[in-house]
């Protein structure tokens, strides 16, 4: 039993670490703009082939492919603001509207990218990783640098949002758009420095991803139903409880994985857990509604 | 009969077509009037297909082949009609996020059991042995005939539309997609006509992919990508999102230009149309998606509609 715990635990950080990083980002955005932006996926998926590319191309360690990769998601995530979502918003587009929106916004871009990068499944370019036995369970040192990078970059982003003077703006700017603008905070700065850094963290979450396994044009799209349980879920509990449910989600996915021997059934199991705590909490508001 | 002057490719370009504006027409229901985005289309047309085709393939009946086969039919509609009943009831009273996550997460759910109960459904390597239920000649003769039993169904689902947005029911789920709370204090089963709706509509689904499955003979798990939402979604909303005519003017334009009209009568290079065509359609159906909300939100037939409260209810 021990060893089971022990085994998801170990497993369930590592392999599932980019999960906290992606979602830290699309909550985001979710906070500010009450957006669900399905193309938040593909954020995920350019960073994983931008990362690969250049360490294929130009022969850059991952690590140093981390800065780019991360770079250009996050233009990528300004640039759908200004070309699509801010229009949008000018045009008064209704939030069932702006799902649908952001939902051909992600077809466009996942064939954009495989048109552009090809169907083939692609590789990161990397040697071979060392074993280290974490609690008895072996972890690639890959995996591991993955992990404690992951959580660095989640911790600076956490601190970013809830302690700096930005953040503060940011979170001002959440609550209420033109109380905020009256106290002097740019709101076409604030909100471009966000779009900017949910991007950044679906790049880097991509990278990660696509070192950990392969780069396809659907890697984002996969991980996107998990993300947005994850936001969802946690949401409700600021960032802290994004990335608690995120580190949660990971290892009850691989403790799953490891009773069920299939990470599919995994997978099924919670989804169906999610979506029952999303309708349980939903009555439970009814309920409160109704008194 | 004598077919030669039917295209073999023309008649499975009529054939999408046909299944993605009878998937539309459904979709018009619930997003259209209900405003319900079901994000989950191909995965009620997919457990319809799959309910379907294990019946009729792997399970040893005790009398004729028709017999099976409309028996099958009518358990792959009833599965998805039970499904829609279950996603209905979980989704009913969440916002759209909550919608998103619980039509997503059922079409991901589908196709999950799809990949791993390989027992029943032959999990990646896929279900042969799916046969139409008439042998006429020709395997283009059994596909023409086809096509046109399905073009008659989805004329089916045209007409029952119709009378739906002529019905009280169809003013209920126009009032209900409005503005539901106000619908609930003026007495309007909210709850109950939402769960209705999905559980009619993705039986319909069901008994599209059903029947798609007959036509392709051949199930496998390709079948179940976003792709299909995709179409259906696109073609609603370029026809117009609270149109009865919509899905059909809209699955003409997008799936007929390139599953005809591509495909049969403009000459790229042979290689294009293994991936090239493919990923610039879903890039053109992915831009339509996100130009005609921003700037023409009712779609080609928008305007001709007189209903101010549709109107306002979709942005026009």
């Amino acid at each position: 039993m021990l060893d089971f715990i022990s085994d998801s635990l170990v497993i369930g950080l590592t392999e599932h670490a980019p999960l906290v990083l992606a979602s830290i980002g699309f909550a985001l955005l979710y906070r500010l703009t009450g957006l669900i932006n399905v193309a938040y996926s593909e954020t995920v998926t350019l960073g994983a082939y931008f990362g690969m590319w250049i360490n294929t191309s130009f022969g850059f360690n991952f690590y140093a492919t981390l800065i780019p990769a991360g770079l250009i998601a996050g233009l990528l995530s300004v640039g759908t603001y200004f070309a699509v979502f801010r229009p949008a918003k000018k045009l008064n587009v209704g939030a069932l509207e702006m799902i649908i929106i952001s939902f051909g916004l992600s077809i466009f871009l996942r064939h954009g990218l495989q048109f552009i990068w090809g169907y083939p499944v692609r590789f990161y370019d990397v040697p071979p990783p060392d074993t280290f036995r974490i609690l008895g369970t072996g972890v690639s040192s890959f995996r591991l640098l993955a992990l404690i990078s992951v959580g660095v970059l989640a911790l600076i982003l956490y601190w970013f949002i809830q302690r700096s003077s930005f953040g503060l703006r940011i979170r001002a700017l959440a609550s209420d758009e033109d109380l905020a603008q009256a106290s002097g905070i740019r709101p076409l700065f604030v909100t471009v420095l966000i779009w900017f850094i949910a991007g950044v963290a679906g790049g880097l979450a991509g990278a990660f991803y696509g070192v950990g396994s392969s780069v396809a044009p659907l890697l984002g799209w996969r991980q996107f139903l998990f993300i947005l349980l994850v936001v969802l879920v946690g949401g409700s509990r600021g960032l802290g409880g994004v990335i608690i449910t995120g580190i949660a989600t990971g290892v009850a996915l691989a403790a799953m994985s490891l009773q069920f021997g299939q990470v599919l059934y995994a997978q099924l199991a919670l989804i169906t857990a999610f979506v029952v705590i999303l309708k349980w909490r939903s009555r439970r508001v009814a309920e409160t509604a109704k008194v | 009969m004598n077919l030669d002057w039917l295209d073999a490719f023309l008649i499975s370009g009529l054939f999408s077509v046909v299944i993605i504006i009878g998937l539309g027409l459904l979709l018009h229901l619930q997003l259209g009037l209900a405003r319900i985005a079901n994000f989950g289309v191909v995965g009620f047309f997919g457990i319809g297909m799959y309910a379907f085709g294990v019946m009729f393939v792997k399970v040893d009946w005790p009398f004729s082949e028709v017999w099976a086969f409309f028996i099958s039919l009518a358990f792959g509609t009833l599965v998805a009609g039970l499904s829609g009943l279950l996603v209905g009831w979980l989704i009913a009273d969440l916002d759209e996020d909550g919608v998103l996550v619980g039509t997503l997460g059922f079409a991901t759910a589908v196709l999950i059991l799809a990949t791993t109960e390989q027992d029943l459904t032959g999990g990646a390597l896929g279900l042969g042995g799916l046969k139409f239920p008439y042998d006429i000649g020709s395997v283009k003769a059994n596909e023409f005939l086809w096509l046109i039993i399905v073009t008659t169904v989805v004329a089916l689902i045209l007409l029952y539309v119709g009378r739906v947005h002529r019905s009280p029911y169809g003013r209920l789920l126009i009032a209900v997609g409005a503005n539901e709370p106000l619908a609930r204090s003026l007495g309007k089963p909210a709850f109950r006509t939402k769960l209705w709706l999905f559980a009619v509509g993705s039986a319909g689904m069901g008994l599209l992919g059903a029947l798609f499955g007959v036509m392709v003979r051949f199930l496998d798990i390709s079948n179940l990508g976003i792709d299909v939402t995709l179409a259906a979604m696109v073609a609603l909303v370029l026809g117009g999102t609270a149109r009865v005519w919509g899905a059909v003017i809209g699955g003409f334009l997008t799936i007929g230009l390139f599953e005809i009209v591509v495909q049969s009568y403009i000459p790229f290079p042979q290689g294009w149309y293994g991936q090239a065509i493919p990923v610039v359609r879903q890039m053109v159906f992915g831009a339509t998606l996100i130009v005609v909300l921003l700037f023409r939100p009712l779609g080609i037939l928008g305007d001709m509609r007189r209903d101010k409260l549709m109107r306002s209810m979709h942005g026009g």
